[in-house]
Protein backbone atom coordinates (compact mmCIF):
# COMPACT_ATOMS: atom_id res chain seq x y z
CA UNK A 1 0.00 0.00 0.00
CA UNK A 2 2.84 2.31 0.96
CA UNK A 3 4.63 1.46 -2.31
CA UNK A 4 1.48 2.34 -4.35
CA UNK A 5 1.18 5.68 -2.52
CA UNK A 6 4.81 6.52 -3.22
CA UNK A 7 4.39 5.66 -6.94
CA UNK A 8 1.21 7.74 -7.17
CA UNK A 9 2.97 10.59 -5.38
CA UNK A 10 5.93 10.45 -7.73
CA UNK A 11 3.57 10.37 -10.70
CA UNK A 12 1.78 13.44 -9.40
CA UNK A 13 5.08 15.29 -8.96
CA UNK A 14 6.22 14.17 -12.41
CA UNK A 15 2.98 15.35 -14.04
CA UNK A 16 3.18 18.67 -12.22
CA UNK A 17 6.67 19.13 -13.64
CA UNK A 18 5.52 18.52 -17.20
CA UNK A 19 2.53 20.83 -17.31
CA UNK A 20 2.53 24.62 -16.96
CA UNK A 21 1.80 25.71 -13.45
CA UNK A 22 -1.41 27.54 -12.77
CA UNK A 23 0.73 30.21 -11.11
CA UNK A 24 2.47 31.39 -14.31
CA UNK A 25 1.99 35.08 -14.97
CA UNK A 26 0.60 35.73 -18.45
CA UNK A 27 2.61 38.19 -20.56
CA UNK A 28 1.91 39.25 -24.15
CA UNK A 29 4.97 40.19 -26.17
CA UNK A 30 4.51 41.75 -29.60
CA UNK A 31 7.57 41.98 -31.81
CA UNK A 32 7.63 45.22 -33.77
CA UNK A 33 7.85 43.45 -37.12
CA UNK A 34 7.30 40.11 -38.83
CA UNK A 35 9.28 37.09 -37.54
CA UNK A 36 13.01 37.38 -38.15
CA UNK A 37 16.30 37.34 -36.25
CA UNK A 38 16.14 40.92 -34.95
CA UNK A 39 17.95 40.57 -31.67
CA UNK A 40 15.14 41.50 -29.28
CA UNK A 41 12.91 39.00 -31.08
CA UNK A 42 15.61 36.35 -30.77
CA UNK A 43 15.84 36.80 -27.00
CA UNK A 44 12.13 36.07 -26.73
CA UNK A 45 12.15 33.16 -29.19
CA UNK A 46 14.99 31.45 -27.33
CA UNK A 47 13.59 32.13 -23.87
CA UNK A 48 10.27 30.68 -24.98
CA UNK A 49 11.76 27.68 -26.76
CA UNK A 50 14.20 26.69 -24.01
CA UNK A 51 11.75 27.19 -21.15
CA UNK A 52 13.43 30.24 -19.61
CA UNK A 53 10.09 32.03 -19.35
CA UNK A 54 8.46 29.10 -17.58
CA UNK A 55 11.39 28.90 -15.17
CA UNK A 56 10.92 32.60 -14.51
CA UNK A 57 7.23 32.06 -13.76
CA UNK A 58 5.92 33.55 -16.99
CA UNK A 59 3.49 32.31 -19.63
CA UNK A 60 4.50 34.45 -22.62
CA UNK A 61 2.36 34.78 -25.73
CA UNK A 62 4.40 35.89 -28.75
CA UNK A 63 2.76 38.03 -31.41
CA UNK A 64 4.10 40.06 -34.32
CA UNK A 65 3.23 43.46 -35.69
CA UNK A 66 2.71 43.88 -39.41
CA UNK A 67 5.33 46.61 -39.53
CA UNK A 68 3.22 49.69 -38.91
CA UNK A 69 2.79 51.35 -35.55
CA UNK A 70 0.00 49.13 -34.27
CA UNK A 71 2.29 47.47 -31.72
CA UNK A 72 2.73 50.83 -29.97
CA UNK A 73 -1.01 51.50 -30.04
CA UNK A 74 -1.72 48.06 -28.60
CA UNK A 75 0.96 48.54 -25.94
CA UNK A 76 -0.45 51.92 -24.93
CA UNK A 77 -3.95 50.42 -24.85
CA UNK A 78 -2.74 47.66 -22.51
CA UNK A 79 -3.41 44.85 -24.99
CA UNK A 80 0.32 44.10 -25.19
CA UNK A 81 2.71 44.08 -22.22
CA UNK A 82 6.10 44.38 -23.92
CA UNK A 83 7.08 45.26 -27.47
CA UNK A 84 10.17 46.38 -29.39
CA UNK A 85 10.93 49.74 -30.92
CA UNK A 86 13.80 51.69 -32.38
CA UNK A 87 15.06 54.08 -29.69
CA UNK A 88 14.68 57.23 -31.81
CA UNK A 89 11.10 56.43 -32.80
CA UNK A 90 10.31 55.59 -29.18
CA UNK A 91 11.43 59.07 -28.11
CA UNK A 92 9.48 60.66 -30.95
CA UNK A 93 6.28 58.84 -29.95
CA UNK A 94 6.83 59.86 -26.30
CA UNK A 95 6.90 63.47 -27.49
CA UNK A 96 4.02 63.17 -29.95
CA UNK A 97 1.34 61.92 -29.37
CA UNK A 98 2.70 61.48 -25.85
CA UNK A 99 2.72 57.70 -25.49
CA UNK A 100 3.94 56.63 -22.02
CA UNK A 101 6.72 54.41 -23.41
CA UNK A 102 9.69 53.23 -21.37
CA UNK A 103 12.75 51.39 -22.67
CA UNK A 104 13.39 48.50 -20.28
CA UNK A 105 16.42 47.18 -22.16
CA UNK A 106 18.43 48.83 -24.94
CA UNK A 107 19.59 45.91 -27.05
CA UNK A 108 20.90 47.91 -30.02
CA UNK A 109 23.76 50.02 -28.71
CA UNK A 110 24.08 51.42 -32.24
CA UNK A 111 21.39 52.25 -34.78
CA UNK A 112 20.80 49.85 -37.65
CA UNK A 113 20.18 52.44 -40.35
CA UNK A 114 22.85 52.87 -42.99
CA UNK A 115 23.20 53.92 -46.63
CA UNK A 116 24.67 51.92 -49.48
CA UNK A 117 25.75 52.57 -53.06
CA UNK A 118 26.77 50.08 -55.69
CA UNK A 119 30.55 49.79 -55.76
CA UNK A 120 30.42 50.14 -59.55
CA UNK A 121 28.72 53.56 -59.20
CA UNK A 122 32.00 55.20 -58.26
CA UNK A 123 30.49 56.65 -55.09
CA UNK A 124 33.32 56.15 -52.65
CA UNK A 125 32.25 58.45 -49.82
CA UNK A 126 29.26 60.58 -48.75
CA UNK A 127 31.08 63.59 -50.19
CA UNK A 128 30.30 61.99 -53.58
CA UNK A 129 26.55 62.14 -52.87
CA UNK A 130 26.33 65.74 -54.13
CA UNK A 131 24.36 65.79 -57.36
CA UNK A 132 23.15 62.23 -56.80
CA UNK A 133 19.77 60.71 -55.95
CA UNK A 134 19.53 59.53 -52.35
CA UNK A 135 16.63 57.37 -51.22
CA UNK A 136 14.79 57.36 -47.92
CA UNK A 137 12.11 55.15 -46.40
CA UNK A 138 9.03 57.16 -45.64
CA UNK A 139 10.68 60.26 -44.23
CA UNK A 140 14.30 61.43 -44.58
CA UNK A 141 16.00 60.29 -41.35
CA UNK A 142 18.23 62.46 -39.15
CA UNK A 143 21.05 60.00 -39.89
CA UNK A 144 21.07 61.13 -43.51
CA UNK A 145 21.42 64.82 -42.66
CA UNK A 146 24.03 64.06 -40.00
CA UNK A 147 26.19 62.30 -42.59
CA UNK A 148 25.75 65.15 -45.09
CA UNK A 149 26.64 67.71 -42.41
CA UNK A 150 29.71 65.74 -41.37
CA UNK A 151 31.12 65.70 -44.90
CA UNK A 152 30.04 69.25 -45.77
CA UNK A 153 27.46 68.43 -48.44
CA UNK A 154 24.45 70.73 -48.59
CA UNK A 155 21.18 68.76 -48.40
CA UNK A 156 19.89 70.89 -51.27
CA UNK A 157 22.60 69.37 -53.47
CA UNK A 158 21.16 65.87 -53.27
CA UNK A 159 17.84 64.75 -54.69
CA UNK A 160 15.87 62.96 -51.98
CA UNK A 161 13.44 60.26 -53.13
CA UNK A 162 11.04 58.11 -51.11
CA UNK A 163 11.97 54.58 -52.17
CA UNK A 164 9.95 52.47 -49.77
CA UNK A 165 11.34 49.08 -48.85
CA UNK A 166 12.46 47.51 -52.12
CA UNK A 167 16.26 47.45 -52.61
CA UNK A 168 15.82 46.89 -56.33
CA UNK A 169 15.36 50.68 -56.48
CA UNK A 170 19.17 50.72 -56.16
CA UNK A 171 19.99 47.91 -58.55
CA UNK A 172 17.57 49.24 -61.18
CA UNK A 173 19.16 52.69 -61.01
CA UNK A 174 16.20 54.60 -59.57
CA UNK A 175 18.49 55.96 -56.85
CA UNK A 176 22.27 56.18 -56.45
CA UNK A 177 22.25 55.79 -52.67
CA UNK A 178 19.78 53.51 -50.93
CA UNK A 179 18.81 53.45 -47.22
CA UNK A 180 19.21 50.06 -45.56
CA UNK A 181 18.93 48.34 -42.25
CA UNK A 182 22.49 47.11 -42.16
CA UNK A 183 21.48 43.74 -40.73
CA UNK A 184 19.12 43.13 -43.62
CA UNK A 185 19.28 44.53 -47.17
CA UNK A 186 23.09 44.48 -47.62
CA UNK A 187 22.97 40.68 -47.40
CA UNK A 188 20.10 40.57 -49.91
CA UNK A 189 21.88 42.89 -52.35
CA UNK A 190 25.18 41.08 -52.09
CA UNK A 191 23.29 37.82 -52.57
CA UNK A 192 22.02 39.28 -55.85
CA UNK A 193 25.64 39.72 -56.90
CA UNK A 194 26.18 43.40 -56.18
CA UNK A 195 29.18 44.75 -54.29
CA UNK A 196 28.35 47.66 -52.01
CA UNK A 197 29.87 50.64 -50.28
CA UNK A 198 28.13 51.33 -46.97
CA UNK A 199 28.03 54.28 -44.59
CA UNK A 200 26.33 54.67 -41.22
CA UNK A 201 25.76 57.83 -39.24
CA UNK A 202 27.45 56.46 -36.12
CA UNK A 203 30.75 56.50 -38.03
CA UNK A 204 30.26 60.25 -38.60
CA UNK A 205 29.70 61.08 -34.95
CA UNK A 206 25.92 60.64 -34.70
CA UNK A 207 24.82 59.13 -31.36
CA UNK A 208 22.45 56.57 -32.86
CA UNK A 209 20.77 53.82 -30.84
CA UNK A 210 18.98 50.68 -31.98
CA UNK A 211 16.11 48.46 -30.89
CA UNK A 212 14.87 48.38 -27.30
CA UNK A 213 12.39 46.33 -25.31
CA UNK A 214 9.57 48.73 -24.48
CA UNK A 215 6.81 48.71 -21.86
CA UNK A 216 4.47 51.41 -20.58
CA UNK A 217 4.90 53.57 -17.48
CA UNK A 218 1.86 51.82 -16.02
CA UNK A 219 3.45 48.42 -16.54
CA UNK A 220 6.80 49.46 -15.06
CA UNK A 221 5.12 50.84 -11.95
CA UNK A 222 2.56 48.08 -11.39
CA UNK A 223 4.32 44.91 -12.64
CA UNK A 224 8.01 45.28 -11.73
CA UNK A 225 8.42 41.60 -10.78
CA UNK A 226 6.92 40.50 -14.09
CA UNK A 227 9.21 42.77 -16.08
CA UNK A 228 12.26 41.67 -14.09
CA UNK A 229 11.39 38.06 -14.79
CA UNK A 230 10.82 38.85 -18.47
CA UNK A 231 14.10 40.73 -18.92
CA UNK A 232 16.02 38.10 -16.99
CA UNK A 233 14.72 35.40 -19.32
CA UNK A 234 15.28 37.30 -22.58
CA UNK A 235 18.81 38.40 -21.64
CA UNK A 236 19.51 34.77 -20.82
CA UNK A 237 18.11 33.96 -24.27
CA UNK A 238 20.46 36.48 -25.87
CA UNK A 239 23.47 35.06 -24.07
CA UNK A 240 22.49 31.64 -25.40
CA UNK A 241 22.24 33.15 -28.90
CA UNK A 242 25.81 34.42 -28.61
CA UNK A 243 27.10 31.06 -27.44
CA UNK A 244 25.00 28.86 -29.71
CA UNK A 245 24.19 30.84 -32.89
CA UNK A 246 23.52 27.78 -35.05
CA UNK A 247 21.01 26.32 -32.59
CA UNK A 248 19.52 29.78 -32.17
CA UNK A 249 18.86 30.05 -35.90
CA UNK A 250 17.06 26.69 -35.74
CA UNK A 251 14.78 28.23 -33.10
CA UNK A 252 14.33 31.42 -35.14
CA UNK A 253 13.35 29.40 -38.20
CA UNK A 254 10.45 27.82 -36.31
CA UNK A 255 9.00 31.33 -36.17
CA UNK A 256 10.08 32.46 -39.64
CA UNK A 257 8.46 29.40 -41.16
CA UNK A 258 9.02 27.37 -44.30
CA UNK A 259 10.51 29.30 -47.16
CA UNK A 260 12.65 31.42 -44.86
CA UNK A 261 16.34 31.80 -45.58
CA UNK A 262 18.35 30.51 -42.61
CA UNK A 263 21.58 32.05 -43.92
CA UNK A 264 19.94 35.46 -44.17
CA UNK A 265 18.63 35.09 -40.62
CA UNK A 266 22.16 34.23 -39.49
CA UNK A 267 23.39 37.44 -41.14
CA UNK A 268 20.78 39.44 -39.23
CA UNK A 269 21.70 37.73 -35.97
CA UNK A 270 25.46 38.18 -36.37
CA UNK A 271 25.16 41.84 -37.41
CA UNK A 272 22.86 42.77 -34.54
CA UNK A 273 24.89 40.80 -31.99
CA UNK A 274 27.94 42.87 -32.94
CA UNK A 275 25.99 46.08 -32.30
CA UNK A 276 24.54 44.86 -29.01
CA UNK A 277 27.92 45.39 -27.35
CA UNK A 278 29.53 48.58 -26.13
CA UNK A 279 31.79 49.64 -23.30
CA UNK A 280 28.63 50.02 -21.23
CA UNK A 281 27.36 46.52 -21.87
CA UNK A 282 30.84 45.10 -21.24
CA UNK A 283 30.62 46.60 -17.75
CA UNK A 284 26.94 46.22 -16.97
CA UNK A 285 25.62 43.52 -19.31
CA UNK A 286 23.41 43.37 -22.40
CA UNK A 287 20.60 45.90 -22.61
CA UNK A 288 22.27 48.51 -20.39
CA UNK A 289 21.44 52.16 -21.03
CA UNK A 290 22.30 55.49 -19.55
CA UNK A 291 20.89 58.99 -19.28
CA UNK A 292 23.81 60.26 -21.37
CA UNK A 293 22.97 57.92 -24.25
CA UNK A 294 19.34 59.02 -24.31
CA UNK A 295 20.21 62.72 -23.88
CA UNK A 296 22.64 62.59 -26.79
CA UNK A 297 20.03 60.85 -28.93
CA UNK A 298 17.40 63.44 -27.93
CA UNK A 299 19.69 66.37 -28.77
CA UNK A 300 20.60 64.74 -32.09
CA UNK A 301 16.92 64.31 -33.00
CA UNK A 302 16.13 67.90 -32.03
CA UNK A 303 19.04 69.19 -34.12
CA UNK A 304 17.61 67.54 -37.24
CA UNK A 305 13.97 68.35 -36.54
CA UNK A 306 12.83 64.81 -35.71
CA UNK A 307 11.76 65.84 -32.20
CA UNK A 308 9.47 68.85 -32.01
CA UNK A 309 10.63 69.96 -28.57
CA UNK A 310 12.92 68.90 -25.73
CA UNK A 311 11.60 65.86 -23.90
CA UNK A 312 12.73 64.62 -20.54
CA UNK A 313 14.62 61.38 -21.11
CA UNK A 314 14.95 60.37 -17.46
CA UNK A 315 11.53 58.71 -17.50
CA UNK A 316 12.08 57.25 -20.96
CA UNK A 317 14.22 54.35 -19.77
CA UNK A 318 15.06 52.23 -16.77
CA UNK A 319 17.70 49.64 -15.93
CA UNK A 320 15.64 48.44 -12.97
CA UNK A 321 14.56 45.21 -14.64
CA UNK A 322 17.87 44.16 -16.19
CA UNK A 323 19.68 41.20 -14.65
CA UNK A 324 23.18 41.59 -13.30
CA UNK A 325 26.14 40.39 -15.34
CA UNK A 326 26.32 37.14 -13.41
CA UNK A 327 22.67 36.50 -14.21
CA UNK A 328 21.61 36.77 -10.60
CA UNK A 329 18.79 39.15 -11.49
CA UNK B 1 -36.92 66.16 -50.94
CA UNK B 2 -36.11 68.85 -48.36
CA UNK B 3 -37.36 66.55 -45.60
CA UNK B 4 -35.03 63.83 -46.89
CA UNK B 5 -32.03 66.14 -46.76
CA UNK B 6 -32.97 67.31 -43.27
CA UNK B 7 -33.33 63.74 -42.04
CA UNK B 8 -30.02 62.73 -43.62
CA UNK B 9 -28.23 65.71 -42.09
CA UNK B 10 -29.75 64.93 -38.70
CA UNK B 11 -28.49 61.32 -38.88
CA UNK B 12 -24.97 62.47 -39.79
CA UNK B 13 -24.88 65.19 -37.13
CA UNK B 14 -26.33 62.84 -34.52
CA UNK B 15 -23.68 60.22 -35.30
CA UNK B 16 -20.88 62.79 -35.05
CA UNK B 17 -22.29 64.12 -31.78
CA UNK B 18 -22.54 60.59 -30.32
CA UNK B 19 -18.95 59.92 -31.45
CA UNK B 20 -17.71 63.15 -29.85
CA UNK B 21 -19.55 62.41 -26.61
CA UNK B 22 -18.37 58.81 -26.59
CA UNK B 23 -14.72 59.88 -26.87
CA UNK B 24 -15.18 62.59 -24.26
CA UNK B 25 -16.97 60.38 -21.75
CA UNK B 26 -14.73 57.33 -22.17
CA UNK B 27 -11.51 59.35 -22.02
CA UNK B 28 -10.03 57.19 -24.79
CA UNK B 29 -6.68 58.54 -25.99
CA UNK B 30 -6.50 60.49 -29.23
CA UNK B 31 -3.93 58.07 -30.69
CA UNK B 32 -6.55 55.32 -30.44
CA UNK B 33 -9.80 57.09 -31.34
CA UNK B 34 -9.80 60.79 -32.31
CA UNK B 35 -12.95 62.84 -31.71
CA UNK B 36 -14.63 64.55 -34.68
CA UNK B 37 -13.46 67.90 -33.25
CA UNK B 38 -9.84 66.64 -33.34
CA UNK B 39 -10.31 65.59 -36.97
CA UNK B 40 -11.84 68.94 -37.89
CA UNK B 41 -8.91 70.73 -36.26
CA UNK B 42 -6.44 68.52 -38.18
CA UNK B 43 -8.33 69.30 -41.40
CA UNK B 44 -8.07 73.03 -40.81
CA UNK B 45 -4.45 72.95 -39.61
CA UNK B 46 -3.34 70.60 -42.37
CA UNK B 47 -5.14 72.16 -45.31
CA UNK B 48 -1.88 73.46 -46.79
CA UNK B 49 -0.54 69.94 -47.20
CA UNK B 50 -3.81 68.03 -47.60
CA UNK B 51 -5.21 70.16 -50.45
CA UNK B 52 -2.29 69.68 -52.87
CA UNK B 53 -2.07 66.01 -51.83
CA UNK B 54 -5.75 65.57 -52.69
CA UNK B 55 -5.16 67.21 -56.08
CA UNK B 56 -2.34 64.78 -56.87
CA UNK B 57 -4.37 61.74 -55.83
CA UNK B 58 -7.41 62.93 -57.78
CA UNK B 59 -5.27 63.44 -60.87
CA UNK B 60 -3.82 59.94 -60.63
CA UNK B 61 -7.29 58.50 -60.03
CA UNK B 62 -8.79 60.26 -63.06
CA UNK B 63 -5.94 59.15 -65.34
CA UNK B 64 -6.18 55.57 -64.00
CA UNK B 65 -9.96 55.54 -64.39
CA UNK B 66 -9.67 56.84 -67.94
CA UNK B 67 -7.12 54.15 -68.80
CA UNK B 68 -8.98 51.35 -66.99
CA UNK B 69 -12.33 52.48 -68.37
CA UNK B 70 -11.03 52.69 -71.94
CA UNK B 71 -9.46 49.25 -71.62
CA UNK B 72 -12.62 47.70 -70.14
CA UNK B 73 -14.87 49.30 -72.73
CA UNK B 74 -12.53 48.47 -75.60
CA UNK B 75 -12.11 44.84 -74.61
CA UNK B 76 -15.88 44.46 -74.16
CA UNK B 77 -16.41 45.89 -77.65
CA UNK B 78 -13.83 43.52 -79.16
CA UNK B 79 -15.48 40.54 -77.45
CA UNK B 80 -18.84 41.68 -78.82
CA UNK B 81 -17.48 41.45 -82.37
CA UNK B 82 -15.38 38.32 -81.85
CA UNK B 83 -17.12 36.24 -79.17
CA UNK B 84 -14.61 33.38 -79.61
CA UNK B 85 -12.11 35.57 -77.73
CA UNK B 86 -14.35 35.79 -74.67
CA UNK B 87 -13.13 32.77 -72.70
CA UNK B 88 -9.44 33.61 -73.05
CA UNK B 89 -9.86 37.33 -72.42
CA UNK B 90 -12.16 36.83 -69.44
CA UNK B 91 -9.76 34.30 -67.87
CA UNK B 92 -6.98 36.86 -68.15
CA UNK B 93 -9.23 39.62 -66.79
CA UNK B 94 -10.23 37.46 -63.82
CA UNK B 95 -6.57 36.72 -63.13
CA UNK B 96 -5.80 40.44 -63.01
CA UNK B 97 -8.93 41.13 -60.98
CA UNK B 98 -7.98 38.56 -58.33
CA UNK B 99 -4.36 39.72 -58.01
CA UNK B 100 -3.95 41.64 -54.73
CA UNK B 101 -2.97 45.17 -55.72
CA UNK B 102 -0.90 45.58 -52.58
CA UNK B 103 1.31 42.69 -53.75
CA UNK B 104 2.07 44.04 -57.20
CA UNK B 105 2.26 47.77 -56.46
CA UNK B 106 5.93 47.63 -55.30
CA UNK B 107 7.09 45.78 -58.41
CA UNK B 108 5.15 48.20 -60.63
CA UNK B 109 7.19 50.96 -59.02
CA UNK B 110 10.39 49.16 -60.00
CA UNK B 111 9.15 48.71 -63.56
CA UNK B 112 7.58 52.11 -64.11
CA UNK B 113 9.61 54.41 -61.88
CA UNK B 114 8.66 56.57 -58.95
CA UNK B 115 6.42 59.05 -60.75
CA UNK B 116 2.64 58.83 -61.27
CA UNK B 117 2.99 55.87 -63.69
CA UNK B 118 2.59 53.00 -61.19
CA UNK B 119 -0.26 54.78 -59.38
CA UNK B 120 -2.14 55.24 -62.64
CA UNK B 121 -1.59 51.60 -63.61
CA UNK B 122 -2.72 50.28 -60.21
CA UNK B 123 -5.85 52.41 -60.51
CA UNK B 124 -6.47 51.17 -64.03
CA UNK B 125 -6.09 47.54 -62.91
CA UNK B 126 -8.70 48.09 -60.21
CA UNK B 127 -11.19 49.90 -62.41
CA UNK B 128 -11.12 48.11 -65.73
CA UNK B 129 -12.92 44.96 -64.53
CA UNK B 130 -16.25 46.50 -63.48
CA UNK B 131 -16.27 48.51 -66.70
CA UNK B 132 -15.51 45.39 -68.76
CA UNK B 133 -18.23 43.28 -67.14
CA UNK B 134 -20.93 45.94 -67.24
CA UNK B 135 -20.11 47.09 -70.76
CA UNK B 136 -20.19 43.54 -72.07
CA UNK B 137 -23.53 42.98 -70.41
CA UNK B 138 -24.77 46.26 -71.84
CA UNK B 139 -23.63 45.49 -75.38
CA UNK B 140 -25.60 42.23 -75.15
CA UNK B 141 -28.74 43.75 -73.71
CA UNK B 142 -30.20 45.18 -76.89
CA UNK B 143 -33.99 45.16 -76.81
CA UNK B 144 -35.15 42.12 -78.91
CA UNK B 145 -37.57 44.30 -80.89
CA UNK B 146 -34.78 46.71 -81.81
CA UNK B 147 -32.49 43.83 -82.70
CA UNK B 148 -35.21 42.39 -84.96
CA UNK B 149 -35.62 45.74 -86.68
CA UNK B 150 -31.88 46.07 -87.39
CA UNK B 151 -31.91 42.53 -88.80
CA UNK B 152 -34.90 43.36 -90.98
CA UNK B 153 -33.08 46.33 -92.55
CA UNK B 154 -29.96 44.20 -93.04
CA UNK B 155 -27.75 46.58 -90.97
CA UNK B 156 -24.00 45.98 -90.99
CA UNK B 157 -22.33 44.81 -87.75
CA UNK B 158 -20.74 48.25 -87.41
CA UNK B 159 -24.12 49.98 -87.78
CA UNK B 160 -25.70 47.56 -85.33
CA UNK B 161 -22.93 48.23 -82.79
CA UNK B 162 -23.08 52.02 -83.11
CA UNK B 163 -26.85 52.38 -83.20
CA UNK B 164 -28.15 49.46 -81.12
CA UNK B 165 -25.47 47.99 -78.88
CA UNK B 166 -23.78 51.26 -77.85
CA UNK B 167 -26.99 53.04 -76.72
CA UNK B 168 -27.99 49.86 -74.90
CA UNK B 169 -24.63 49.73 -73.09
CA UNK B 170 -24.56 53.32 -71.87
CA UNK B 171 -26.70 52.85 -68.73
CA UNK B 172 -24.53 49.82 -67.86
CA UNK B 173 -21.40 51.86 -68.42
CA UNK B 174 -22.58 54.54 -66.02
CA UNK B 175 -23.46 51.87 -63.45
CA UNK B 176 -19.87 50.62 -63.79
CA UNK B 177 -18.45 54.12 -63.42
CA UNK B 178 -20.43 54.63 -60.19
CA UNK B 179 -18.44 51.73 -58.76
CA UNK B 180 -15.15 52.35 -60.56
CA UNK B 181 -14.95 56.11 -59.79
CA UNK B 182 -14.63 55.81 -56.00
CA UNK B 183 -12.55 52.64 -56.52
CA UNK B 184 -10.09 54.66 -58.59
CA UNK B 185 -9.38 56.93 -55.63
CA UNK B 186 -8.78 53.94 -53.38
CA UNK B 187 -6.43 52.46 -55.99
CA UNK B 188 -4.41 55.68 -56.16
CA UNK B 189 -4.17 55.87 -52.36
CA UNK B 190 -3.07 52.22 -52.05
CA UNK B 191 -0.34 52.79 -54.66
CA UNK B 192 0.82 55.96 -52.88
CA UNK B 193 0.84 54.16 -49.53
CA UNK B 194 3.35 51.64 -50.90
CA UNK B 195 5.81 54.35 -51.90
CA UNK B 196 5.24 57.92 -53.01
CA UNK B 197 6.60 61.37 -52.31
CA UNK B 198 3.19 63.05 -52.43
CA UNK B 199 -0.55 62.42 -52.44
CA UNK B 200 -3.23 61.52 -49.91
CA UNK B 201 -1.87 57.98 -49.53
CA UNK B 202 1.50 59.42 -48.58
CA UNK B 203 -0.18 61.78 -46.05
CA UNK B 204 -2.06 58.82 -44.58
CA UNK B 205 1.09 56.71 -44.36
CA UNK B 206 2.93 59.49 -42.53
CA UNK B 207 0.04 60.09 -40.14
CA UNK B 208 -0.32 56.37 -39.44
CA UNK B 209 3.37 55.87 -38.74
CA UNK B 210 3.47 58.96 -36.51
CA UNK B 211 0.31 57.73 -34.73
CA UNK B 212 -1.31 61.02 -35.69
CA UNK B 213 -4.85 59.66 -35.88
CA UNK B 214 -6.60 63.04 -36.36
CA UNK B 215 -4.50 63.68 -39.49
CA UNK B 216 -5.11 60.14 -40.72
CA UNK B 217 -8.87 60.56 -40.33
CA UNK B 218 -8.71 64.04 -41.87
CA UNK B 219 -7.19 62.51 -45.00
CA UNK B 220 -9.89 59.81 -44.93
CA UNK B 221 -12.56 62.53 -44.76
CA UNK B 222 -11.10 64.23 -47.82
CA UNK B 223 -10.92 60.91 -49.66
CA UNK B 224 -14.58 60.24 -48.81
CA UNK B 225 -15.61 63.68 -50.02
CA UNK B 226 -13.70 63.17 -53.27
CA UNK B 227 -15.34 59.74 -53.71
CA UNK B 228 -18.77 61.25 -53.17
CA UNK B 229 -17.99 64.04 -55.64
CA UNK B 230 -16.86 61.58 -58.30
CA UNK B 231 -19.96 59.45 -57.71
CA UNK B 232 -22.35 62.40 -58.04
CA UNK B 233 -20.50 63.67 -61.10
CA UNK B 234 -21.21 60.31 -62.75
CA UNK B 235 -24.85 60.47 -61.64
CA UNK B 236 -25.32 63.99 -63.03
CA UNK B 237 -23.59 63.10 -66.29
CA UNK B 238 -25.80 60.03 -66.62
CA UNK B 239 -28.98 62.07 -66.08
CA UNK B 240 -27.94 64.51 -68.76
CA UNK B 241 -26.92 61.96 -71.36
CA UNK B 242 -29.10 58.87 -70.86
CA UNK B 243 -32.47 60.52 -71.34
CA UNK B 244 -34.65 57.50 -71.90
CA UNK B 245 -33.67 55.73 -68.70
Amino acid sequence: MLRISVVLGLLAVSCAGNTPSQDLTPVTFMAGFTPQANLPFVGVYVADSLGYFTEAGLDVTIEHSGGGSEHLQLLAAGEVDVTTQDAAVMLERRADPGLPLVSIGLIGQKGQQAFVALEESGIEAPSDWAGRTVGFKGTPPPDLFAILDAVGVDAADVELVNVGFDPRALTEGQVDVYPVFKSNEPDTLEGMGFDLNMWEAADYGAPTLGLAYVATETMTSTEPETLSAFMGAVIRGLRYAEEQPAETIDIVMTHVGEGGDAEHQRFILDTELADAHSALTDTHGLGWQTTEQWQELRDFLITYGALPEPVDVVDAFTTEFLPSLDGAG
Amino acid sequence: MKRGWALGSAVVLGTLLAWEMGVWLSGVEVYLVPAPSDILRALVDGVDSLAPAAGITLGEAILGLALGGALGLGIAAVITFWSQLEQGVMSLALLIKSTPVIAIAPILTIWLGRGPGPKVVVTALLTFFPVLINSLEGFRSVDPAIADWFRSVNASPRQYFAQARWPSARPFLFAALKVAGPLALIGAVVAEWVGASSGLGREMWLAYNNLNMPSLFAAVVILSLLSAAVYYLVVVTERRTVHWN
